[in-house]
């Protein structure tokens, strides 16, 4: 066996082996035979720790020879005219590092997930979520082509909302659930829309065709104004996954889910998916002004908003939300600012760090108090904040604008949402008087 | 050269195959009307419906035996045969006769009595009827047939009544447009170079007949109000086969030259519909009436689809018919076991079912993922081409075929979070799920994924069925009218023409 076949089977164990585990342990579930919680566990554990270990072996052979990247094409999914989806993943300096970060964290929720969820109803139900999130996860990642990057980025997006509405018996959950995937789909739109000016630029999904795949030094292969359309369209995609304003308001609801998921889609994996696709398409970037001065000036707002309402936050969990958005705006505002290597060495510190206190937060009262015995007393106040220099009129006018998040909401709600949702039920109810006034149905009733 | 030695010809195997479809569901349902079986219908109706799924099976394999030329036999009327049988009947036929399948396997036992059955095998025979002919008056005949078999079965449902009227006056309205379309049509051929004013006026009534068949905009709202007030069966059965798709492909899409404005048009009320349905499913405060609003917007992406000229588009369409039905039959059926546990479900509150039935909520879940263009579904390969073919064609059709796709999917969102989410309802008990409803909705499942991550076959099997549709376009535009009733010396017609429009090597 060559080298680019051992490492395209490498590359396709990533994906493949949490696959395998989805597989394994959902067709039983489906069937009404779901498996035993320690089966559950192993299984989805295997699944990721082949695919850890795959993706380390991934990452020494390409570091040893200069981390010059392997492109695996899969062949054509279909193909109809001058159409075709074609399956191609990479492995890069961009790529394989990130595998191995997310699939080892990936690794560790399992771990600890088996254990804080032991005896939950929904136990099955969050592994094959896990899976599915991992798949996802990996094919985004890996993706040589907007194909496969936009299913990858479907998978990432539909785990999150399932793990969100979890605790399905609580409203507030499923409500949750419900705005994180309406943010989701609407900007979903950005990558659909992205993936057919690809096709219609190049001819099919290829990066390669797109720009070189040469991570960070890639060479944009389009002319400027198609590079511009593309990265203004990614941009709107990431904007969603990011929780950017004016899309940020499901982020701090997210953490209705379990808190390991919490950790690994929120503080982790999910809210640098965005960032993952602006940094893999960054010699469109390059070529494209506009859409970077646009993420540098979302990304400074939304990381001003998401400080100052973080502050006013009265639960651990909200706090840590508004923490990583205000995280993953600066790491935005980087990539704006044409920056390729810091960013992802701030995607994978601030996940490390993130993910680690989300995971500790329902034991967080016990970490003070063991603080404080440590400490033998209380550890004092924290720094100056800024606003404290401020007048006392002034602060509380910015109290109240964060205690409201900034009337972002208030104002979708107001404008855009409220309106649309009252006319398309003026809407129904016509239809519902039409048809009664057809069928000679005299009850009255508005609906 | 026959591939069969010592049997018949792919071209008898189609044609008996053919006639063991339409027959075995007819005698069924004449059995069922003098009483055969009255203690067990559901095993009458299922081996009957399994008769008619294997003959289709039959016909996929006779047809991709044979040498690709469309079959056909009996009497002619302009291009139209009698018995018409290429490319999109069998890639159609197999999926109605599966979904017919699934429905009678599904339906609790209170919705199939010895009556239901009948009219059930006796709609089936007639739906089958419809695809395997390309006869304008023959479509004429089985329209009506149709038609009333639905209209009869929502009449006699409780409740059904106020829908059945609403259902027959769209449809009556849809018949008589399609008889005096058609009269105009074959009497004066607008793809042929004297057509006049007739023709046209018959393109135009024809196209009308279709919209109002499919639900489109502003003829639509008998479709929701079937959805709400019918039996889920008969609902599923006159919705989901496309009896006006199909006859838009055999009257109007194949003469797009000649009927380009009326095609223009369709598209641009398909492509209305599918973002207003979309839009209003978000909206709908019980489960059927969401059903009937997705699936009135599903269904109107198939004519866009239809209307455009590439086969790229054609092919998404015919995709999105497969995908879309079996997905939303798969939806319909869900819902159906659940209201025969918990009665009629509201959308206004969280209804909080999973905990009843998880197992239907999974099924729920995966088959309204399947709708909305999950990747790996048959769905997703169908937006894939539909929204590329629609763009290569009006950037805007592409953004509207976008902006339905992702209405849609929050809309099945929404519906299944207030089905399944919120508390578990007081002492409600816990559901297990029958066999009789696993295993059709597993199989149901089991395609949409399947053809999903596999669409090679599918995809290529429906770009030749697309590229054979589409090139009947110059034949009749070079061509004068031929008369009605000009019968093909030998029973075939010609052969189409070999494949320098195939689609590239990767």
């Amino acid at each position: 066996m060559n080298l680019h076949a051992a490492l395209s089977a490498l590359v396709v164990c990533q994906v493949a082996a949490p696959a395998l585990a989805l597989v394994a342990i959902g067709l039983p579930a489906l069937v009404g035979r779901a498996p035993s919680e320690p089966f559950t566990r192993r299984v989805v554990g295997s699944g990721f720790g082949v695919a850890f270990v795959a993706a380390l072996i991934t990452l020494a052979t390409l570091a040893a020879r200069g981390f010059r990247p392997e492109e695996v094409h899969l062949g054509s999914w279909f193909s109809v005219g001058h159409h075709e989806a074609t399956i191609d993943l990479v492995a890069d300096a961009l790529s394989v590092p990130y595998v191995c970060f997310s699939t080892g964290l990936c690794l560790l929720v399992n771990l600890f997930a088996g254990k804080y969820l032991h005896r939950e109803p929904g136990f099955t139900r969050f592994f094959l979520l896990l899976a599915l999130f991992g798949v996802g996860m990996n094919l985004m990642v890996l993706a040589g082509s907007i194909d496969v990057l936009f299913a990858g980025w479907e998978f990432v997006g539909i785990s999150s909302t399932l793990l969100i509405g979890f605790f399905l018996e609580r409203g507030n959950a499923t409500r949750a659930a419900l705005r994180a995937f309406t943010t989701y789909r609407i900007c979903d739109v950005g990558l659909l829309a992205a993936s057919v000016v690809i096709h219609r630029a190049v001819g099919s999904g290829d990066f390669e065709r797109l720009f070189g795949i040469d991570w960070p030094n890639g060479r944009c292969l389009v002319p400027a104004t198609t590079a511009t359309i593309i990265s203004l369209l990614l941009v709107f995609a990431a904007l969603g996954k990011t929780a950017q304003v004016p899309f940020s308001g499901w982020l701090p609801r997210a953490m209705e889910g379990p808190t390991p998921s919490s950790a690994i889609f929120y503080g982790a994996l999910s809210i640098h998916a965005g960032a993952y696709v602006l940094l893999r398409c960054e010699a469109l970037l390059e070529n494209a002004p506009l859409a970077k001065a646009l993420l540098i000036v979302i990304g400074t707002w939304t990381a001003l908003h998401a400080s100052f309402v973080g502050k006013v936050q009265t639960d651990l969990k909200s706090v840590l939300a508004y923490a990583s958005m205000t995280q993953a705006s600066l790491i935005l505002v980087e990539i704006g600012l044409g920056w390729r290597v810091i960013p992802l060495i701030h995607v994978v510190g601030h996940a490390i760090v993130r993910s680690l206190q989300i995971l500790r937060s329902p034991s967080a009262l016990h970490d003070r108090h063991e603080l404080e015995a440590a400490l033998g007393g209380h550890p004092g106040p924290g720094g100056l904040w800024p606003v404290s220099l401020l007048p006392a009129s002034w602060q509380q006018a910015i109290y109240r604008v964060a205690l409201e998040r900034g009337y972002e909401e208030m104002l979708i709600g107001r404008l855009v949402v409220g309106p649309v949702l009252r006319l398309l039920d003026r809407a129904a109810i016509a239809e519902k008087r039409w048809n009664r006034w057809l069928s000679g149905d005299s009850s009255r009733g508005s609906r | 050269m026959n591939p069969l030695p010592g049997f018949a010809t792919p071209r008898d195997w189609l044609l008996a195959a053919a006639a063991v479809t339409v027959a075995a569901p007819l005698l069924g349902g004449g059995l069922a009307a003098v009483g055969v079986a009255a203690r067990a219908p559901r095993r009458l109706a299922v081996v009957t419906a399994g008769i008619a799924l294997t003959a289709t099976l039959v016909m996929v394999a006779a047809w991709h035996l044979s040498d690709g030329t469309p079959v056909g036999f009996g009497e002619t009327l302009g291009d139209g045969r009698l018995v018409f049988i290429d490319g999109l009947t069998t890639a159609l036929l197999p999926y109605v006769a599966l979904i017919s399948m699934a429905i009678l396997l599904v339906a609790p036992r209170r919705a199939l009595d010895p009556a239901s059955v009948r009219r059930a095998l006796l709609g089936l025979a007639a739906t089958c009827a419809v695809f395997l002919t390309s006869h304008p008056w023959a479509l004429v005949v089985l329209w009506v047939a149709t038609a009333q078999s639905t209209w009869r079965a929502t009449r006699v449902f409780p409740g059904g009544r106020p829908a059945a009227r609403v259902y027959a006056i769209y449809m009556s309205l849809a018949c008589v447009c399609m008889a005096a379309g058609t009269f105009m049509l074959v009497a004066d051929p607008p793809w042929s170079r004297s057509s006049g004013l007739t023709g046209t006026a018959g393109g135009w009534l024809v196209a009308v007949a279709v919209m109002i068949r499919k639900g489109i905009v502003p003829f639509h709202s008998w479709h929701p109000a079937l959805f709400s007030g019918a039996p889920m069966s008969t609902a599923l059965s006159a919705a989901m086969p496309q009896i006006g798709a199909y006859t838009a492909v055999r009257l109007l899409v194949g003469h797009a030259d000649g009927v380009a404005v009326e095609l223009e048009v369709l598209a641009i009320f398909g492509l209305l519909t599918a973002v207003y349905g979309a839009a209003l499913s978000l909206v709908q405060r019980d489960l059927r009436s969401f059903i009937g609003t997705f699936s009135m917007s599903q269904s109107a992406i198939i004519l866009a689809g239809l209307s455009g000229r590439l086969p790229m588009e054609l092919n998404g369409a015919f995709c999105i018919w497969i995908s879309s039905g079996l997905a939303i039959t798969g939806i319909g059926l869900v819902t159906w076991a659940l209201e025969s546990r918990a009665g009629d479900i509201s959308l206004e509150t969280l209804q909080g079912r999973f905990w009843d039935a998880p197992a239907l909520a999974a099924f729920f879940l995966l088959f309204g993922l399947a709708a909305i263009g999950l990747p790996g579904t048959l769905s997703f390969v169908a937006d894939d081409l539909i929204v590329s073919g629609s763009l290569d064609d009006h950037l805007s059709a592409g953004l509207m075929v976008i902006g339905s796709t992702v209405l849609g999917g929050i809309a099945v969102m929404r519906c299944w979070f207030h089905v399944f989410g919120g508390p578990s309802p007081v002492d409600s008990p816990r559901h297990a799920i029958l066999r009789r409803e696993q295993v059709p909705l597993t199989i149901l499942i089991g395609m949409l994924f399947g053809l999903g991550l596999w669409p090679g076959p599918l995809v290529q099997a429906l770009e030749r069925a697309a590229e054979g549709v589409l090139r009947t376009t110059p034949t009749h535009a070079a061509s004068a009218h031929p008369g009605p009733h000009a019968a093909a010396q030998d029973g075939s017609l010609p052969a189409p023409e070999t494949p320098d429009s195939s689609p590239p090597a990767p």
